[in-house]
């Protein structure tokens, strides 16, 4: 990015911060933006087969999977967000390594191991990025899910009666009833509930550098810190509040992007009913 | 689901034999020029250099992984690496709960730095905001002798501590002379030293557990073929700018 001719084409100050901004750390920083497409793509997904999961079990007729699927949304509904994100990625990972625990490591080599924690190096287990990133998503998926779990509950009752008893008047069995009419008439109660968890959920992405992913957040930081060293990169003071802004400016992109999504979407999923006045 | 956990426990289990061979090295990446991320998104510095050098001399396959430093000695004891090598004073403290490597850069007096203009009474220290680095020799430091009628602040990355001194959010900061320096010097004037330096901790070594005693001694014996041959000191030079010869003749 250094060559001369840009310099001429541009001027020296702009081909200088075109250059800068497009250095190995930046580009690192536009890549890690992928990690959090993924997460709230992938973490949505797995929200929405919780969440039908859950409502599943909120409207069972046995009284203790009905107790389950209300708990469930109840309890996860009740913690912050934060708090399951670091809890359930840590009680995922020791779990493994107990597991690996009972069957690697022997008395002697449990002696040997000096740290309370896991029983034995042999039975650690170093989680990469990526797996980092998926358990951060089945946290993400857990937590959202039971607030999908409550929305899909709230709409199937909202769905007009007189609907389902006309659908059942035209002889349709139980079945053809739930998936031709109920379900399908139940999208239109629960998109504005889904897309309001949705933001939530695009909300909570940016945690996820608390499991050690150098996800935007992470990397804005860093890039934004001062910097002393010429050796190290631009010496310049704390740039961060200009790399958070772009992150702001993001996050408010990916909204009014969300927005336009979901009215497309209801207006698709409200075609052949009346318009409401 | 058992299926499931059994398939992971033996996905992690093939992932840990194959890993036997690799050494670990654990740094923090935002302690320049110790160890830090440079401007190609790679981490660079003094120590990154030295363990390239120390694992090519004993033949170590290596790889460099980047912790946060208030999690860096539990997850070293967890296993997550093998070395830390984070600019980590040797204290007696610490050497009871991990080992260390002979020195690879001798003590290094810490510095008080302050806004340029401003003036400390160091007899008589008091009403003062005075940051350091948690989990530090500074902190340890500060704690004990500071303390009194001050107000410590600790922070969990350097560059927050000046941020925050360049922001006027503390007073007074405390920490390593060979980090302060270049922050001193192309701070523009903003920043300067002030008051006495404080002789705190021994020299810098890599932390290893205590029981992996033959990966302890691989690492002293490279420390001192690269010490003997002027490596360390040429690197010392190269990264603290000015650095007197310390283990060569």
């Amino acid at each position: 990015m250094n060559a001369e001719w840009l310099s001429n084409f541009v001027g020296e100050d702009i081909a200088f911060w075109l250059a800068y901004f497009t250095n190995g750390a930046h580009r690192a920083w536009y890549a890690s933006f992928r990690f959090t497409i993924f997460a709230a793509l992938f973490g949505a997904l797995l929200a929405l087969i919780f969440g039908l999961f859950g409502a599943m079990l909120k409207n069972a007729r046995f009284f203790l999977i009905r107790g389950i699927g209300h708990t469930y949304t109840g309890m996860v509904r009740g913690i912050p967000d934060v708090l399951f994100f670091l809890f359930f990625p840590l009680a995922f990972v020791q779990a493994i390594e107990w597991i690996n625990a009972q069957f690697v490591c022997t008395p002697e080599m449990i002696a040997a191991t000096q740290s309370n924690w896991p029983p034995c190096r042999e039975a650690a287990i170093y989680f990469s990025t990526g797996e980092y990133l998926i358990l951060a998503c089945v946290a993400l998926g857990i937590v959202y899910g039971a607030f999908v779990a409550n929305v899909i509950h709230g709409a199937m009752r909202a769905v007009p009666k007189g609907q389902l008893e006309a659908a059942r008047a035209y002889g349709m069995s139980a079945t053809q009833v739930l998936l031709r009419i109920h379900i399908r008439q139940m999208w239109v109660y629960a998109l504005p509930g889904l897309s309001n968890v949705w933001m939530l959920l695009i909300k909570a992405t940016a945690l996820l550098s608390l499991l050690q992913v150098a996800d935007i957040v992470w990397w804005a930081g860093q890039l934004g810190a001062p910097n002393y060293l010429p050796q190290a990169g631009l010496v310049h003071g704390d740039w961060r509040w200009g790399y958070y802004t772009a992150l702001f400016v993001f996050y408010i992109f990916v909204t009014l992007l969300s927005e336009r999504f979901f009215q497309r979407v209801t207006v698709w999923a409200r075609r052949g009913m009346p318009v409401e006045v | 689901m058992k299926k499931v956990i059994l398939a992971a426990a033996v996905l992690a289990l093939a992932s840990t034999a194959a890993n036997a061979q690799t050494v670990r090295i654990g740094t923090e990446g935002a302690y320049a020029p110790w160890n830090f991320v440079n401007n190609e998104g790679e981490l660079a510095g003094y120590e990154i250099d030295l363990a390239n050098a120390i694992c090519e001399h004993a033949g170590l396959d290596c790889e460099i992984v980047q912790n946060d430093w208030d999690s860096i000695i539990p997850n070293l004891l967890a296993g997550n690496y093998d070395v830390i090598m984070a600019g980590m004073s040797i204290t007696e403290e610490r050497l009871q709960t991990i080992n260390f490597t002979q020195d690879y850069f001798p003590p290094d007096p810490s510095k008080y730095v302050a806004a340029a203009g401003e003036e400390f009474d160091f007899d008589n220290l008091s009403g003062i905001r005075i940051g350091v680095q948690g989990n530090t020799i500074q902190a340890a430091f500060a704690e004990e002798n500071l303390a009194d009628g001050n107000t410590i602040i600790a922070f969990a990355t350097p560059d927050q501590s000046v941020a925050d001194l360049a922001a006027g959010n503390i007073d007074l900061l405390l920490a390593d002379g060979s980090f302060l320096d270049p922050v001193v010097t192309n701070s523009g004037g903003a920043i300067v030293f002030v008051g006495p330096e404080e002789l705190i901790g021994g020299g810098v070594g890599g932390g290893v557990r205590k029981e992996d005693t033959e990966l302890l001694a691989t690492l002293d014996e490279a420390l001192d073929a690269l010490k003997a041959d002027g490596t360390v000191d040429a690197l010392r030079a190269q990264w603290f700018d000015g650095a007197e010869p310390a283990y060569t003749e």
